[in-house]
């Protein structure tokens, strides 16, 4: 406290000094106060996070990646919510709450869900909330003749409504959806955000702004929009006729500064009072200046994707025998300072279907070794792993598939590293494993089950699906489809952990790290929770002394 | 005039060459706009919706013909990924980028001319050593190492100035608020252009006390500093202004590293982030206005140079 109270005033100072100089000259004109820039004073409650690019667009339903769900769910709230103020050390997966929608029936046979639209909200328009609104915005993302329909809203949900076959609103309080089967993850997905999301949108916004409706986000939730500069800020502000619990804060703004240096010389500065992806090895150095660390256990997994077409990679010991290979543990505690967990499961720990193990792969070069002897390749194989040289989610990619390289060197296969900056990356990925290529690497996880389903169906085969290794196994497919066609949970889960029984055994993914999502926050920041999921709730956050 | 016909005429052509150049270099590029939009779980039917949505789809000829008709008409598009105009996105982002080249350039004429006569008044002597060996120091160090240093000594050890922004983020103030955060990277930009244009001061510096002119005004008794500073400026600043002119487009260039080192909201980090997006017409109209900066710089050094020396005017004529 004292030495922010020095630094203010320090700063004041040259502040005035150089104000001094040049204000003369400056034709006398703009500020006229006196007081130093910093802090504000007065016991302003005003977070500033420091985040680590540019986000995307405002449009909650549009907009990709995480850093720009972590400020859309701010503004917005979807019919289901998760509950995000359990840290994951106390919930491993985030339990699902009731959002816009009160509470929910699903019929019997799994097809139809009723959502009884919570009354008494308004838009932050004053416009109210009602069963006509919801389905306004359904059908901007998944009625292609409706007028609102919006193509880039659509690719993003398009996994949520894959069997939606209609939706209606009967009266004000209620809206129904039909589906064509039962699909077990409906109700997760309807909370999921990142690539897309369902939060709801004013409908008078999005008529009377049209293409330009996220430069005027207008939602629900616990944050009003304030304004944006591009590049500069985005700033948002207490609800005041807010619903559910009123955030303690009077304001948040986010602050993009993409170079992990400069956000962190910002953090030290006080220039922000948090900030996300900190580099590795700076965490120490925080923490011991006083800087709250705080990590949970996202839906995170850093894996590889075997190509089942390749001569090597298309046989079960020798997947096995990568597996068995790679040194999980080393790479967690050496290369990458403790900041992430070695993962051993297909499925993160925050998804229901996580099974903790270790035997299968812990490394044992040995037995490595015996399967590859076993394969007729003990004198082992050339081949390529594909991965990024940055991109969301994917830490320091190049120098973790350098350790890989090491690993599998010492059972005499010989990997070829080709990486590609992110965007560039993203499409060859997509395209799927090419002729020579053994593995490509992604980071990836939902805290739905059904994440399995998207990444190992043989119906979404690369360049149609995200399967990139083109894995195909009937009896994989029969469980997972039942798993989604469960109506109720336990069931469900039950087989989503056999789907994942099934991938493990052979060895079709190779699950590496799951990231901790590491935030560095200053002293005074309290009630921050890292909860189970790569975003966050900021209404219990309040600043202390400032 | 007809040279300046001329001059203008070809400034078109660079400019056209600079848009055919981009537009090209950004097809080479491997990875797909609507991919960068949609993500990782996109899948082929929705990825054809967005490229459809964006345009995408329609031939490359077609593609830049649009461009260049909207250009025309002043219209510079639409990002394909924050679905803004791109003249509303690049125009204030622009702006901070002025703002801090302006200053930038302030620092390098105020510090690099006054460095580079002094130098050449005491040729070979202890200040001529002393500061030649700092410029030549400055202008090898990397722009962004020093950015880092000035970040951790000024900024935070002795927590003197603010090291990222343009504005205090809880309390944006005015023009103080603005100064404060400007002084570092403006000084790290100015850097390598300083020592440039302080090295280039002193050696046409030196050259022009050589003069005989000079000589005989040394002889006909007038003070030193009238000397230096009435007669010696007079014909030593056409070409230092050209210098000077050179580097306003380093300094442009240099600034993005700036940028991204103070999180300085400039286009420099609007079009790192369009590369990495793939954002075509951003990264487009982005390139022009550096482009057209760039010659509008030089053409200004050139009219500069012009009015300060009747001989080039005489060589435009003939």
């Amino acid at each position: 406290m004292p030495k922010s109270e020095m630094r203010v005033g320090r700063r004041g100072v040259v502040t005035a000094g150089l104000a001094a100089m040049f204000v003369p000259t400056a034709c006398g004109g703009g500020s006229g106060s006196g007081g130093g820039g910093e802090g504000g004073g007065g016991g302003s409650q005003t977070l500033v996070i420091g985040i680590e690019s540019e986000a995307d667009v405002l449009d909650p339903q549009v907009a990709g990646g995480w850093v720009t769900w972590r400020i859309n769910r701010q503004i917005f709230e979807a019919l289901v919510d998760e509950d995000l103020t359990t840290p994951s050390s106390e919930a491993a997966v985030p339990e699902l709450t009731p959002g816009l929608a009160e509470s929910w029936d699903v019929s019997e046979d799994g097809k139809v869900y009723t959502f009884h639209v919570r009354q008494g909200v308004t838009f932050h328009d004053g416009t109210a909330l009602d069963a006509a609104a919801v389905e306004y915005n359904i059908r901007r993302m998944w009625d292609e003749t409706s007028p609102q329909y919006n193509a880039k809203a659509a690719g993003q949900t398009n996994f949520i409504w894959t069997f939606v076959t209609d939706v209606q609103a009967p009266d004000p309080a209620t809206v129904v959806v039909t589906m064509s089967q039962p699909f077990s993850p409906f109700l997760r997905m309807l909370a999921q955000g990142g690539n897309g999301s369902t939060a709801i949108m004013s409908p008078k916004a999005l008529q009377e702004f049209g293409e330009d409706v996220a430069d005027h986000p207008v939602g629900t939730g616990p944050f009003t929009f304030d304004e944006r500069i591009r590049g500069e800020r985005i700033s948002l502000l207490r609800n005041d006729t807010y619903w559910g619990t009123k955030p303690a804060l009077d304001g948040v703004v986010f602050r993009p500064i993409p170079d992990a240096s400069a956000r962190v010389a910002a953090l030290r500065s006080g220039d922000v009072d948090m900030i996300s992806v900190p580099s590795p090895d700076s965490v120490a150095s925080l923490v011991s200046a006083g800087f709250q660390l705080s990590e949970g256990i996202p839906p995170h997994v850093w894996y590889l994707s075997f190509n089942m077409k390749d001569r090597y990679t298309g046989i079960k010991e020798v997947r096995q025998a990568i597996n068995l290979a790679i040194d999980r543990e080393g790479m967690a505690k050496n290369l990458l300072a403790g900041t992430v967990n070695p993962a051993y499961d297909v499925q993160a720990p925050a998804n229901a279907a996580y099974v903790e193990r270790t035997a299968e792969y812990s490394r044992n070069v040995a037995r490595a070794k015996d399967l590859l002897a076993a394969a007729g390749l003990s004198g082992g194989f050339e081949t390529t792993l594909t991965t990024s040289v940055d991109g969301s989610g994917q830490i320091v990619p190049a120098p973790m598939a350098e350790y890989i390289q090491q690993n599998l060197a010492e059972v005499g296969i010989k990997v070829k590293i080709e990486t590609q900056e992110w965007i560039s990356y993203l499409s060859t990925w997509a395209k799927g494993a090419q002729e020579g290529v053994g593995m490509m690497q992604i980071s990836w996880g939902m805290t739905t089950p059904y994440w399995l389903y998207i990444v190992t169906s043989s119906t979404l085969q690369a360049p149609n699906g995200p399967n990139v290794g083109y894995y195909s196994n009937p009896e994989l497919d029969a469980v997972m489809s039942s798993a989604i066609q469960a109506t109720d949970e336990e069931t469900a889960n039950d087989l989503w952990r056999q789907a994942n029984d099934i991938v493990t055994d052979d060895a079709a993914l190779a699950p590496i790290v799951n990231d901790k999502a590491p935030y560095v926050l200053a002293s005074y920041v309290k009630g921050f929770v890292s909860a189970s999921e790569e975003w966050y709730d900021l209404r219990s956050v309040s600043l202390e002394d400032v | 005039m007809i040279a300046v016909l001329r001059r203008l005429g070809s400034t078109v052509l660079v400019l056209l060459g600079v848009s055919l150049i981009v537009f090209l270099l950004l097809q080479l590029v491997p990875g797909d706009p609507a991919r960068a939009v949609l993500g990782a779980g996109a899948t082929q039917e929705s990825l054809a919706a967005v490229r459809a949505q964006l345009g995408l789809d329609k031939p490359l000829a077609v593609q830049f013909l649009d461009y260049l008709g909207g250009l025309l008409r002043g219209d510079f598009g639409r990002s394909l990924t924050v679905n803004q105009d791109v003249s509303q996105l690049l125009l204030p982002r622009l702006e901070n980028t002025l703002v801090l080249t302006g200053a930038a350039l302030l620092v390098c004429l105020v510090v690099g001319i006054p460095l580079g006569i002094l130098a050449a008044r005491h040729q070979y002597g202890l200040f001529d050593r002393i500061s030649m060996f700092v410029a030549l120091a400055g202008a090898c160090v990397p722009v962004y190492w020093f950015g880092l240093v000035l970040v951790g000594v000024l900024g935070l050890s002795l927590d003197l100035l603010p090291t990222s922004g343009m504005y205090n983020s809880r309390n944006p103030g005015g023009f103080e608020d603005l100064l404060a955060h400007l002084v570092l990277p403006a000084f790290t930009a100015a850097l390598v252009p300083l020592a440039v244009i302080a090295r280039m001061s002193r050696s046409v510096f030196v050259d022009v006390l050589q003069q005989d002119y000079i000589r005989t005004l040394r002889a006909s008794g007038l003070s030193e500093a009238s000397i230096l500073w009435r007669h010696g400026l007079r014909n030593a600043l056409p070409p230092i202004v050209n210098i000077v002119g050179l580097q306003v487009g380093y300094l442009l260039g240099g600034v993005i590293f700036v940028e991204v080192v103070f999180g300085w909201p400039g286009l420099g980090q609007q079009l790192y982030t369009s590369i990495t997006q793939r954002d075509l017409p951003v990264v487009q109209a982005g390139v022009l206005f550096v482009a057209v900066a760039f010659v509008l710089v030089n053409l200004l050094a050139d009219a500069a140079v012009g009015v300060l020396d009747p001989r080039s005017r005489r060589a435009v004529r003939a």
